[in-house]
Order: structure tokens, then C-alpha cells, then sequence
């Protein structure tokens, strides 16, 4: 559905995309996760036609993605990072506007109005204008507005940026809920658990490319961490610390403040090891956690660094 | 496009820049204007008070400033008492002098203001007067009275008139001043409208550029209810100053209106350029457009009412190309002067300026994809 093959984007010496590969397939939650500045909105941007690039070819359900490619455009919804809404509109004047640009028919856009505003659960705010509405709503709107005229591909970009939990929650149940009515969704993120909660395939991007690639469960495979154990309270002395990196499957310790935190391969009963190794020492500990590897493990074993800077 | 223009004109009229520059503060400049100088010309001076106090009989004198207090001018009003009670009065303020009837009559005053002069003035009519009458009172005594009544009913012999035969109000031009003002105004709306029209300044416009509607639409639509809005702004000033301030323009209304059309259209032309040049902060933008509509607006008289014949005398290549200078001259054209082919030329300069401006503009914000966003 998407191909974007060599895409090359410079901010004068800033290489902001860096021979950026994609490939995402019609019917898909598209997760682009990257920390900030890795390059997402760029490549949105690049997508869409809006910015200008220096190199590669971009085509959107098999044709050309060029500015006036009003074809494709027709199929597109777009949220962007930032609202984008009049505030000068109410909550239906700005969804009625916004699906306008791409429904003509006045009966057609009336329904289609009713439902998206049903569908964000802006219900009670119809009248109400966008200073009024709390961030979450802006955002819910932000949403309505994107989504309104039914597109085949919604481009979501960090949709759930300074949302409370509740709005959240909506927002990602309704996008795995358009994806269920048949929208292609790419979604673009720097909150992992969101991507891992709703994408089918994420890509990871750092530096304007992709760095790694696949479902959760691949990408999670593609390294070496197969659970994190922590243990908290703990006094250790320098031999004991050794004695530990010496245990099988673990791979790197790290102790602070009296936290001790293992990373181990993907063995079975690297706890009950741990465990019984502090019994056999007389040693005193408070509480104990294992954790299985999450997107951000990927991350930071990939690239060295953590998602969230 | 009716989708389009009907938001856009939704937008710009719930938007505060919007509606008050160009509509509000015109209105409230008209109405300080108004009461600042918009009844000079029927200035009206409160009758003086002045007290008569007989020391010997001169019936001449008093008959002289009967005949003044009773003119329709209603100049003086004079009132008999003692000395003792005139002076009295006049340290209290209540009077504005005193006249002494005696041969030769005397006025003491109590300072310096226009009803003493107008006192001093009565008293040096009567006195320039005095040798006339005597001649009559020697020669044709019983032609006194009507003698007195002529020389007390001044009549004004000239009339002030305009070369198109119209009578001209000095203060005329600071109201066609307000209205250019208005229509210059307007560049606030081709603001705010050229802003959400580029991807590279705002997300509203990012969000507008990459929908299927043809971004040559997007423009268009914006730019009909922008100047649909700044001719309406300009239409309801024009109907305050003529119906609430009652101001009389002398010349056609329906004239006045195609002048405020094109003074609107300049005026929308320019906040449209000024919004489409790069990517220079939205503030200094609005600083820039401030500073040159303020600045035509002066320059054409706003603020002082000479100001458009001193550039007119030392600059005067600035009074042909300064929007607010034609558009207060246009007006002036039609209201004073009835000079049809100085009115064409202020027209059609400003629709010269006016294409020029839009095309600028629709070339800046035209393209579709950006270098930076």
C-alpha cells in the first residue's frame, strides 16, 4: 500500500532522513516509533507531499505521491502532531469544514459529521468551541476532524501528546477500532506501550532510518534480553557482585543505591537462580521484580541509548 | 467554494483582530472624531454676561447694546445694578465685565478670554460707530433708530464654496482620513487569512494543503471573503458617519462606495503581502503592517489636517502612491472638488496596486511543498 524506497531528507548539514525504507501493507497498524527528533515527522511530512526531499521515490497505493496527486489525497486522513482546528469554529463547524475539503455532497458530510463526532464521543460538546475543551478533547477533536470523511490510510502523528489517561485510552481504542472497519493506520509515537498495546508492525527509527523492524514479538527476538530482574534493598559486597555476573545467562548487572538489576537471556528459572544464590549468601532484600522485555529494551540494546531522552 | 467562503467569513468574523481593527476601531475613532471637531462649524458660544451700570445718561449707548442683546446672534446679555453689586458679581465670576454708562462709556474686565473679548469688541463697534450716528442724530435725527438697526445686523457677505459649487467642511478630510484608516484596516483580515493558508507557518494550514481540494481554491476562497468582509467593515463606517453622526457628504454615496471598494481591496491586498513574506515572526509581521498602514494614514491627514498639502508640497510622488492619500482624495474628489479624472486616477491606481499586491502574494503562497516545516 505504502512504499517508500531511499527516502534522503537534509536540513542543510542535518541529515534528518537517511535512505529511509518503509513498506507497510494495507490493512495494518503501522507503529513508527523513534524518540524525538529520530526523523518520524519528517518522513510524515515527506509523505504527504508537504516537504520537499533530496532523494527517493515515495507511492501510495501504487501511484506517485506528488502534490497534486489529488487521487491519493482523497484517501488520505491526517492528525497531526499539533491541533489543527479553527478556534473560532465550533465542534461541528470545524468537522463539517474539514470533511468538506474532501465530501461535497451536503447530506453525505451531514451523516458522516454525526458519526465521527459519535465516534470521538463529542456528543455534548457539538456547540462548543475548541478554547473551551479540555486537552483531551482538543485532541479527540483533532482527531474527528482527521477522520471524518473516512479515509482508506489515517496518518496519526503522536496523537496522544499531553492526554490524560482516560482520553487515551478512547483515543486508542477508536483507532484500533477504525483499523477494524477497514483503515490502514500509521501511527507514529514516542510512548512504546501505546505501539505495543495497538500496532501489528512497528517500525524503530533513530537518525532518519529504520533500525529495526517487525511485530513486537520479532523485534523482541531480534535481542539478547529475555527478562530484566531487580531486586531491591539489597547489600552486596564486591565478591557477591561478581559471584552474580558469574551466573549463568546473565549477562549484565547493574547495582545503585542498593538496587541490583540483571539482564538475562531468554533461559527459564534465571529467578529461582537469583533467589537462591542470595538465600546461600544470609543476604536481606525487599522487594523482587522480573520483568519481560519491553520496546524500549529494544532500543536501548539496539542503539545504546534509551527511547525517552 | 460556497463551503469555503461561507467558514472563512464565519472564522474572520468571530476573530477578534479580525472584527475589531477594521470595523471596531474605525467606529470609535468616527466617534471621537465626532466630538472632537465634528460641530466646529456650529460652534456655540454661551451668551455674556455682562452688567450695566449708569453713571451718567448716554440713551445711544444703551440703545446701541439693547439692539445687540436682542440680535438673533444672542451676543450679550446685559443686566442693570449698582457698582458695588457689578463688582461684586464680577469678582464672583457670575459676569464677564461691566459697562459704564456715561458719555464716553467705560468696560472693566476681569481677565482674558473670548467673552471679554467679545465685550471689548461691542464696545470698539459702538465707538467706531459713534461718529456716524452723530453725523445722522445732526443731520436726519429721525433716521437714528434705523440707522442703529442696520449697523447692528451684520450680514455675512461671503460664502465659502468649493470649485464644484459645494460647500467644503474644514474638518471633512479628517472623516475621509478615518474612512481610508478603515479601509487600510483591512489588512488585518488578508492577515489572519494568509497565515493558515501556508503549511510552513501553521498546522492549520498543513492540515488545509494536504486535502484534495486544489490549493488555487484554498486562495481563492480566502481571499473573496476576506475582501467580501473588509468592503462590509468599510460600508457599515460609512453608514455610521452618514446615518448616527449625520455627517453631510456632499457627493454621491454610490461613488463613495466604489472608492471604498477599491480602499478596501488595497487595504486587504496588503495584509495579504505582508502575511505571505518568509518566515518572518507573525508579531514583527503585524508590527510591520501596523507601522505602514499607521504611517499612510498619517501621512494623508489623520492626525493633522495639513499634512497631506505639506507632502503634497514637498513630496508630492508620496501623495500619488500612499493608498490612504488616494482613498481620502477620491473622497475628496467627488465630495468637494467634482474632478472625475483625479477620481479615475486615485481608482485606478489603487486597483493597479491592489492586482500587484495579490499577485505577489498568490505567488509566495502558492507553491505545495516546502523546504521546511
Amino acid at each position: 500500500m505504502i512504499h517508500i524506497e531511499n527516502l534522503v531528507k537534509r536540513y542543510g548539514d542535518l541529515v534528518a532522513l537517511n535512505h529511509l525504507n518503509l513498506d507497510i501493507k494495507e490493512g495494518e497498524i503501522f507503529g513508527l516509533l523513534g524518540p524525538n527528533g529520530s526523523g518520524k515527522t519528517t518522513a510524515i511530512n515527506c509523505l504527504l507531499s508537504l516537504l520537499k526531499y533530496d532523494k527517493g521515490d515515495i507511492e501510495i497505493f501504487g501511484q506517485k505521491m506528488t502534490p497534486d496527486n489529488y487521487e491519493v489525497k482523497q484517501q488520505i486522513g491526517i492528525v497531526l502532531q499539533n491541533v489543527a482546528v479553527f478556534d473560532e469554529l465550533t465542534v461541528y463547524e470545524n468537522i463539517d469544514y474539514f470533511c468538506g475539503l474532501y465530501i461535497h455532497d451536503k447530506n453525505r458530510r451531514r451523516e458522516l459529521v454525526e458519526e465521527a463526532i459519535r465516534f470521538v464521543g463529542l456528543e455534548d460538546y457539538r456547540k462548543t468551541r475548541p478554547q473551551k475543551l479540555s486537552g483531551g478533547l482538543l485532541r479527540r477533536l483533532n482527531i474527528a476532524c482527521g477522520i471524518a470523511h473516512k479515509p482508506r490510510l489515517i496518518i496519526l502523528d503522536e496523537p496522544t501528546v499531553a492526554v490524560d489517561p482516560q482520553s487515551r485510552n478512547k483515543i486508542l481504542e477508536g483507532i484500533q477500532e477504525l483499523n477494524r472497519q477497514g483503515s490502514t493506520i500509521i501511527y507514529t509515537s514516542h510512548y512504546m506501550e501505546e505501539v505495543e498495546q495497538i500496532c501489528t508492525r512497528i517500525a524503530i527509527m533513530d537518525h532518519g532510518r529504520v533500525i529495526a523492524s517487525g511485530t513486537t514479538e520479532e523485534l523482541k527476538k531480534m535481542i539478547k534480553t529475555g527478562e530484566t530482574i531487580t531486586v531491591e534493598a539489597l547489600l552486596l559486597t564486591e565478591k557477591q557482585l561478581q559471584d552474580i555476573r558469574n551466573l549463568p545467562h546473565v549477562f549484565d548487572v547493574h547495582y545503585e543505591d542498593q538496587i541490583l538489576t540483571l539482564r538475562c537471556t531468554g533461559a527459564q528459572h534465571n529467578l529461582i537462580r537469583i533467589l537462591n544464590y542470595l538465600q546461600s549468601q544470609n543476604l536481606t532484600f525487599g522487594r523482587v521484580f522480573s520483568e519481560l522485555p519491553t520496546l524500549n529494551d529494544v532500543f536501548l540494546e539496539i542503539t545504546g541509548k534509551q527511547l525517552r531522552d | 467554494m460556497l463551503h469555503l467562503i461561507k467558514y472563512n467569513l464565519l472564522v474572520k468574523l468571530r476573530n477578534f483582530n479580525m472584527v475589531f481593527w477594521p470595523l471596531v476601531f474605525p467606529l470609535i475613532m468616527a466617534t471621537f472624531f465626532f466630538f472632537a471637531f465634528g460641530n466646529l462649524n456650529d460652534a456655540d458660544f454661551e451668551t455674556v454676561q455682562v452688567a450695566l451700570v449708569k453713571e451718567s445718561a448716554n440713551p445711544v449707548f444703551v440703545f446701541f447694546l439693547d439692539q445687540v442683546q436682542s440680535g438673533d446672534s444672542e451676543l450679550i446679555a446685559l443686566h442693570e445694578m449698582s457698582e458695588k453689586d457689578a463688582l461684586d458679581a464680577l469678582s464672583q465670576k457670575k459676569i464677564s465685565g461691566i459697562y459704564y454708562e456715561q458719555a464716553i462709556p467705560d468696560l472693566t474686565l476681569n481677565g482674558q478670554g473670548i467673552p471679554e473679548s467679545i465685550l471689548q469688541s461691542v464696545l470698539e463697534s459702538y465707538e467706531n460707530n459713534l461718529h456716524t450716528l452723530q453725523t445722522i442724530l445732526k443731520k436726519h435725527p429721525s433716521g437714528l433708530l434705523s440707522a442703529l438697526r442696520q449697523m447692528s445686523d451684520t450680514k455675512e457677505l461671503v460664502r465659502e464654496v468649493s470649485l464644484g459649487g459645494k460647500t467644503i467642511d474644514g474638518n471633512s478630510q479628517f472623516f475621509y482620513a478615518l474612512v481610508a484608516m478603515g479601509c487600510l484596516y483591512g489588512c488585518f483580515i488578508g492577515f489572519g487569512s494568509v497565515i493558515t493558508l501556508q503549511a510552513n507557518l501553521t498546522a492549520l494550514a498543513a492540515r488545509r494543503c494536504i486535502t484534495p481540494t486544489h490549493k488555487l481554491k484554498l486562495i481563492l476562497s480566502e481571499q473573496i471573503a476576506s475582501f467580501l468582509l473588509g468592503y462590509a467593515d468599510v460600508i457599515v463606517l460609512l453608514l455610521y458617519l452618514r446615518n448616527i453622526l449625520n455627517l453631510d457628504f456632499q457627493g454621491q454615496f454610490g461613488k463613495m462606495l466604489i472608492i471604498s471598494l477599491f480602499g478596501s481591496l488595497i487595504g486587504v491586498s496588503m495584509g495579504l503581502f505582508i502575511g505571505s513574506l518568509s518566515r518572518l515572526n507573525e508579531g514583527i509581521k503585524i508590527g510591520i503592517m501596523l507601522a505602514i498602514s499607521m504611517s499612510c494614514c498619517f501621512l494623508s491627514g489623520l492626525m493633522n489636517g495639513s499634512m497631506k498639502d505639506t507632502v503634497e508640497k514637498h513630496a508630492p510622488i508620496i501623495n500619488r502612491f500612499n493608498p490612504a492619500a488616494l482613498i481620502s482624495d477620491a473622497l475628496y474628489c467627488i465630495n468637494v472638488y467634482d474632478d472625475a479624472s483625479r477620481y479615475y486616477r486615485n481608482l485606478i491606481t489603487l486597483i493597479v496596486m491592489s492586482a500587484a499586491l495579490v499577485l505577489a502574494s498568490f505567488l509566495l503562497i502558492r507553491r505545495e511543498r516546502y523546504d521546511s516545516i
